[in-house]
């Protein structure tokens, strides 16, 4: 992404321009209005008498909303701007710019004010890989309009331009004759509609309306330390904007609340983000549970990687999926997000006492459980493993740490498929314990829970057997083909405490590691510990720290009573937002933090990302020590000294609302950047 | 009109469920205009609490389903995907598109077929 880039976004829909709202955008770079995947405007630039205008400064006044004060001229001197201009964008199915020049001198002038547009409707797979197009191209001027269209078969996508006074439109752009009297003010709007099928329309009212009431509806934090009360409202504010509604999740199915997509639905992250923001906005998890009920796997597609009973992964709505260049309508090549369905039904339950929705979503649930032992377990030795079926456009890593070089012996060869990673054991584990739960409690069949019951038993005895690094005392990162550990030391190791498959005995070990100076940073778990061969203080998934990573092994230690060591990771992660003025980065580099003294923000890492910016929701909940039992929620807080107070209160949950305070006990300043 | 069609054998293999559990959650009416040449069949799928219905009688429904006869053939035998066409604009979808989600879920699959024919666990299916 470009520097100085500005962003505004309201679900999928972002428009990337400069500081000076120009996009001038090439097929290689992210810049643009995007909707649904598809680049709508690539060319969007404002001249006034010809010349292009100088950006004095930028107001991000909402999320959605962002104003540009600029003044014309092309040097770097502009004191004596005797014009200003003002550009005021909104993201509204597409969007609206309000365009308003002043006139400071005390004589009339005229202007010729234009707008240059252009649209190359690139897919955002063609941006990341600069593909060529295959359709065909138009532009027209109907009745002072704009439309420039891009037409393949039955497949179109148009970008419709007007403005609310007259202007001279050619198939480049806008032309306005402007007069403005002395100290005068001449306005316009422009607006520009991105034009795709059997989509869900928004109006601004509505979005300012929205965001006011989730505000109002997430708990209240008081503390004594200004930087996390900025930390919560910018998660708070950024998952408003990450909610999306797919045209295919209808009005009706969702609350007001929508679902936090990664602009588009991803089965993973939402599942993540939701356990994250469950003690928060629980009307997130319902949602996401019930959208990715209806998209559940149901037959045998080996393009798309689907099984019956599979969660999906990810949905496109691009030019590539509509023509099955890409797999992604949707995709279901993910092997956690299935159990994970599971572990949020239940947490879900647990929180807010809904036992209707457990009950709604009974058969999803088993076809979840089921899929785990009938379609994932790939060798037939107990454990779930995972490998592409469509070799061509389909994933090759399937868990999280999803890129090609992030699953390695120490040594830093790459295993064959299938792969067993450990955390999917984990989550395997936790999916059968907590299905016997919903068994016994809501679908009444005792035998059924037995049986899940038995099986996890025996994953556990198996998993602690054959995944356990004799010698240093961790959990293997994966079993290979052969059943031998793939020995990296990871921060999968958190993972697995947070789902409870190890056992009591080897868990101090397993939070030594993740606290060890291989993993932990001083800002947080490193994602592949420092001497394993692939380790890169800068590698995607093999040496950064992710916080949304950190803020569930931070969940894992306080389940196995390492409360000490949950709020060191927290401190350390908190403090890293606070160099992102509370906008956590997807990831950001493992370096020592006493060597950078600045968390290293990874090249190019999302931001805002939905499960990042529920990571601080989690670690507070953690560091709170918030666990509903029964009827009722348990506060055990253990919070680092240097937070000081801490007030949460109004907690949604099957107990009406109630308040958790804290005060900081846990040293960890003595503790950070130690080395070996 | 010949009654042996694939679509008319599709939709009626459908209403002779009766009662499918992938639908338990919706009652809704699916109205498919099937297009062919000049002419447009309609036809009715009821939901009620997952009991299904099929008729060719004319209802107020909450999703219009339209597209090419050939283009149906293939989605009712898991030869083509639903949602894609829709991307493509080759199936248009008026009202509820979610309804058209919850609907594919009981078409077929290219792999079901194989997968089928075949006992044991889809491990050895693989190997």
């Amino acid at each position: 992404m470009s520097d100085g880039a500005v962003k505004i976004l309201d679900g999928n829909t972002f428009v990337v321009s400069d500081s000076r709202g120009d996009i001038e955008a090439s097929l290689t770079d992210p810049t643009g209005l995007f909707s649904y995947d598809t680049r709508f405007l690539s060319k969007w630039v404002l001249t006034v008498n010809g010349d292009r205008l100088n950006a004095l400064s930028v107001d991000d006044l909402q999320y959605f909303e962002t104003r540009f004060f600029l003044v014309p001229g092309t040097g770097t001197v502009y004191v004596d701007a005797k014009l200003s201009v003002i550009r005021r964008r909104a993201v509204i199915n597409g969007f609206e710019e309000e365009l308003t020049i002043l006139n400071h001198e005390d004589k009339p002038v005229s202007l010729t004010v234009r707008v240059e547009a252009a649209s190359d409707f690139a897919d955002l797979f063609e941006v990341k890989d600069a593909l060529k197009k295959k359709g065909t191209y138009s532009a027209r001027a109907i009745k002072g309009r704009l439309e420039l269209a891009y037409t393949r078969d039955t497949y179109r996508r148009a970008t419709a331009i007007s403005a609310t006074t007259t202007a001279k439109v050619d198939k480049d752009g806008l032309t306005f004759k402007v007069r403005i009297g002395p100290h005068g003010t001449w306005s316009t709007t422009l607006n520009v509609e991105a034009v795709l099928p059997a989509v869900a329309r928004r109006s601004r009212p509505i979005m300012q309306r929205e965001l006011e009431k989730w505000l109002a509806g997430a708990p209240q934090l008081e503390c004594d330390s200004d930087e996390l009360k900025t930390t919560y409202r910018r998660s708070l504010v950024d998952l408003a904007a990450l909610r999306f509604s797919p045209p295919v999740a209808g009005g009706k199915s969702l609350p007001a609340a929508g679902l936090p997509w990664f602009m588009t639905m991803f089965g993973r992250d939402s599942i993540f983000t939701s356990l994250q923001a469950l003690p928060f906005t629980p009307e997130l998890a319902e949602t996401t549970l019930r959208v990715l009920g209806d998209w559940q796997g149901s037959g045998v597609d080996d393009f798309r990687d689907e099984d019956p009973g599979r969660i999906s992964h990810e949905m496109r709505y691009g030019e590539m999926t509509a023509f099955e260049e890409r797999p992604h309508s949707p995709y279901y090549g993910c092997a956690d997000a299935t159990p994970l369905y599971v572990v949020l039904l239940d947490e879900y339950e647990r929180w807010t006492g809904d036992r209707k929705l457990v009950r709604e979503l009974e058969y999803e649930a088993r076809a979840a459980l089921n899929w785990i032992d009938e379609y994932a377990d790939l060798l037939g030795n107990g454990y779930v493993s995972y490998q592409r079926r469509n070799e061509k456009t389909g994933l090759e890593n399937q868990c999280w740490k999803d890129s090609w070089d992030s699953i390695s012996y120490r040594d830093g060869r790459l295993p064959g498929f299938p792969r067993a990673t450990c955390e999917l054991q984990g989550y395997a584990y936790d999916a059968k314990m907590r299905g016997a739960r919903l068994a016994r409690l809501a679908w009444k069949d005792a035998s059924y829970a037995e049986r899940l019951e038995k099986e996890a038993a025996d994953l556990k005895r198996r998993f602690n057997r054959d995944f356990w690094v004799e010698k240093d005392e961790y959990f293997a990162l994966a079993l290979d083909t052969e059943g031998k550990q793939v020995d990296s030391l990871t921060s999968n190791n958190g993972h697995l405490l947070w789902s409870g498959i190890v056992d009591k005995s080897k868990a101090k070990a397993v939070a030594g590691h993740l606290l060890g100076p291989r993993l932990f940073s001083g800002w947080g778990v490193r994602t592949l510990a420092e001497g394993e061969g692939r380790y890169n203080p800068i590698g995607y998934h093999v040496g950064t720290v992710w916080p949304f990573d950190n803020s569930f092994i931070a969940w894992g230690l306080r389940r196995y009573g390492f409360k000490d060591e949950a709020a060191e990771i927290a401190s350390g992660i908190l403090a890293a937002a606070e160099f992102f003025d509370g906008r956590l980065p997807e990831a950001f580099g493992g370096y020592d933090r006493p060597v950078t003294k600045y968390p290293v923000q990874y090249p190019t890492a999302c931001s805002p990302q939905a499960w990042s910016t529920g990571a601080p929701l989690l670690l507070l909940r953690t560091m709170l020590g918030l666990e509903p039992h029964g009827e009722h929620l348990v506060v055990d807080p253990a919070l680092p000294r240097d937070i000081g107070r801490l007030e949460l209160l109004d907690i949604p949950g099957r107990w009406g609302r109630v308040d958790a305070f804290g005060r900081g006990r846990v040293e960890v300043e003595m503790k950070r950047g130690r080395k070996r | 009109m010949a009654t042996t069609d694939a679509v008319t054998e599709h939709f009626e293999l459908i209403g002779a469920r009766g009662h499918e559990p992938l639908l338990e959650k919706i009652t809704a009416t699916l109205r498919f205009d099937v297009l062919n040449g000049k002419r447009t069949e309609h036809w009715f799928l009821s939901i009620k609490k997952g009991d299904i219905a099929v008729s060719r009688r004319n209802v107020r429904a909450d999703v219009v389903i339209r597209g090419q006869r050939p283009l149906l053939e293939q989605m009712f035998s898991g030869h083509a995907n639903a949602v894609a066409a829709m991307l493509r604009g080759e199936l248009s979808v008026e009202g509820r598109p979610e309804l058209l989600v919850q609907f594919q879920r009981l078409l077929p699959r290219p792999g079901d077929a194989r997968s089928r024919g075949v006992s044991a666990g889809y491990a050895k299916r693989l190997r």
